[in-house]
């Protein structure tokens, strides 16, 4: 229940990060820890050195960039959840921060941390989907930005290559009359989401997005209401037909028994209800 | 070793750490505060929460090298505390605790809780308390307590609330008392081991692959697959006969050496977001020429984990399209034993399995077609495909161990 022993450097700079980054093979990027320190103390993970980001000032800063606010790798759920990261998403960026897991663990554990790990369980990943959120990506051979959706490979895998460190995630500021609703299935408070549900529309411009999610593939996302709801209008959640989404996510691949369908659903159909309460 | 100065209770220390020790360790060991209980040690139970700079965390998943600069609050601080001296008594009251083991973390996370406001009613309570384990009680006295001193707590106070970081504590402004013997810049380049290129694979399922029903028998999963393949059966049938050519087509396996009457050693590497293991072993393959069907029966052991996997995949091959196509029906049974062997969690299989067997099928497709692939090394015939099982494992694992949400 020790890891293994490693070394341990604090870069104060990105670029001080991506020359440790290149020199050892064996290097791990260390932000909160909340799911490489278990990793560690497990030997799942024996890394050479640790690289902690986290006294790297931009990594933990926000800025208004003004159709869209960059928050920076290593910000907590915490400060997401306290709202010291200003509010842009009618709240749903509070809402999403403070289910995750446990105080003790949102207060270290980071957005960059979560979506690099790409848990297809984990909250972030099917929160921000549904938001069209931005990766900013950095590396000895340049910076580069990509879209969430294209990030993820599979159930913890990634687009971010060894030698890259996320540096920040876009998050588009959300219209005034945008809803966003999510809603996770978990059998104790906490725990790694059976089924996630995640939706996000505005009845002004008509835009739509919905993400299920379960425990092991990539999160399925649905741009359009078609396929999803009986009377085709987004705005009515009873509207929402469980059957029909059970259909749908079949016919997006996803190979699960009746019942992990029938959670996803049931989480894609919570969270429209979410998204619908005042 | 690496010399950190943190501030603890009150008092400035300054100590020589290996980065490996967690705070947990840090304050029972070195500064003999053993009010800081350890329970998993992977932070799941919530008995070793500390407070660093004013917020709780988890002392067993954060190492104390990361607490340079930082303030840390131990259970032993809070005689002088009024919201704790309600709370202790509250406790005591309410029967909130037996044995105690939790306590000192449970103390810690309620008055956290209280403070920020969000002990409202029964409810919050119980899930603002959720990452605090307690064996004895059944929580009730444990609510009730929390309860009873929030009813009669109405302030909320954030004094530092601008000052403090939006990371992890300490954050970039923190006072460095961080030195190693080795400054970085004297850092020895390291000869960069030869790597073995880690399978990369499409997010794409495949689509002539399929998966079936995973079931457990006695110690061995069992799976099975169908994959499709674009050429006649003779053609595929001769292929796979060569094991060095099939160990090409499978993501991260590379052979020792030419196969001696069916007998091959190797390794596979396999990557699973920070996770490696790089599983050495043997197989032999066995063909039986008139049915069209093969057996591989492997194992392998990762070194570092000491894990050891032993699989067995049995493949039969049927004309399909007319005879245009050929049909490949896979099953297996693997099974583990050491530190990964201890859970499973069925789910993820079909991702991983269906991912891999899907690039395998790509990779056949094309060898068979003539044209080189550009995708690294790798094998069915050393029993990756039963390797890849071992992630759902490893996954499972980690999930049930950590039991929450994403960090």
């Amino acid at each position: 229940m020790k890891p293994v022993a490693f070394e341990y450097e604090r870069p104060r700079t990105i670029d001080a990060a991506l020359d440790l980054l290149g020199a050892e093979s064996n290097s791990k990027i260390l932000a909160g820890g909340q799911t490489l320190g278990p990793m560690l103390n497990l030997r799942l993970v024996q890394p050479g050195l640790l690289i902690d980001i986290t006294r790297i000032p931009e990594l933990v800063s926000v800025s208004d960039e003004g159709d869209a606010l960059k928050i920076g790798a290593c910000v907590t759920h915490a400060a997401i959840e306290d709202a010291r990261v200003e509010d842009h998403s009618n709240g749903y960026l509070r809402r999403v921060a403070s289910g995750i897991a446990y105080r003790a663990v949102r207060t270290r554990g980071t957005l960059g941390g979560s979506l690099s790990h790409a848990d297809p369980a984990a909250d972030w990943l099917s929160a921000l989907l549904v938001l069209k959120a931005e990766l900013e990506i950095t590396g000895l051979d340049g910076s580069r930005r990509v879209v969430l959706k294209n990030f993820v490979r599979g159930a913890m895998e990634t687009d971010l290559s060894p030698r890259e460190l996320l540096i920040a995630v876009h998050v588009p500021r959300s219209e005034k009359t945008a809803r966003h609703g999510y809603y996770k299935i978990c059998r104790k408070t906490g725990e790694f989401a059976d089924a996630i549900g995640a939706v996000s529309f505005d009845p002004g411009s008509g835009a739509f997005c919905m993400v299920a999610a379960g425990g092991s593939e990539q999160p399925v996302t649905f741009e359009s209401p078609e396929n999803l709801f009986s009377q085709g209008d987004p705005l009515d959640p009873d509207s929402f037909d469980m059957p029909m989404a059970m259909d749908a996510l079949r016919e997006a691949g996803i190979e699960a028994d009746n019942y992990e369908l029938q959670i996803r659903a049931v989480a894609m159909s919570r969270a429209m209800q979410d998204a619908m309460s005042p | 070793m690496t010399r950190i100065a943190l501030t603890v209770n009150g008092t400035k220390v300054t100590r020589e750490v290996t980065p490996r020790t967690n705070l947990a360790d840090f304050l029972r060991e070195e500064l003999l505060l053993t009010g800081t209980h350890i329970g998993c040690e992977h932070g799941i139970c919530g008995a070793c929460t500390v407070v660093v700079d004013g917020e709780i965390a988890r002392s067993c998943i954060t190492y104390a090298v990361t607490c340079d600069g930082a303030e840390v609050r131990t259970i032993e601080n809070f005689d002088e505390d009024t919201l704790m001296a309600k709370l202790r008594q509250a406790f005591s009251e309410e029967h909130a605790l037996q044995c105690g083991y939790c306590t000192p973390g449970m103390l810690v996370a309620a008055r956290d809780l209280i403070r920020r406001g969000e002990a409202r009613d029964e409810e919050s309570i119980r899930i603002g308390m959720s990452g605090n384990l307690c064996r004895c009680t059944g929580y009730m006295g444990i609510v009730s307590a929390v309860a009873k001193v929030a009813g009669a707590y109405s302030e909320k106070a954030e004094p530092n609330a601008a000052t403090r970081t939006l990371g992890p504590a300490p954050g970039p402004d923190a006072p460095d008392g961080f030195a190693t013997e080795k400054p970085a810049s004297a850092r020895p380049a390291k000869a960069v081991k030869a790597e073995a290129a880690a399978p990369v694979l499409s997010s794409q399922r495949s689509a002539n692959v399929q998966t079936g029903e995973v079931t457990q028998e006695g110690k061995f999963t069992k799976l099975t697959q169908t994959i499709t393949v674009n050429h006649p059966r003779e053609d595929v049938w001769r292929y796979m006969a060569d094991i060095e050519k099939v160990a090409t087509c499978m993501p991260g396996v590379a052979l020792d050496g030419p196969p001696q009457e069916g007998h091959v050693d190797g390794r596979m590497l396999v990557k699973l977001g920070p996770i490696s293991a790089d599983l050495a072993g043997e197989a032999d393959v066995t063909r039986i020429e008139n049915e069209w069907r093969g057996i591989i029966e492997g194992k392998g052991r990762d070194a570092r984990s000491a894990s050891l996997a032993s699989g067995r995949v049995e493949y039969q091959l049927a004309e399909a399209e007319g005879g245009a196509a050929t049909q490949m029906s896979v099953s297996m049974a693997y099974s583990l034993a050491g530190p990964l062997a201890q859970f499973s969690r069925g789910a993820i299989v079909r991702d991983l399995v269906s991912r891999l067997a899907g690039a395998f099928a790509q990779n056949l497709e094309t060898r068979l077609s003539g044209r080189e692939s550009d995708t690294a090394p790798a094998a069915l015939d050393a029993g990756s495909l039963v390797f890849s099982v071992l992630w759902d494992h490893i996954k499972g694992f980690i999930s049930k161990l950590l039991g929450r949400g994403s960090d």
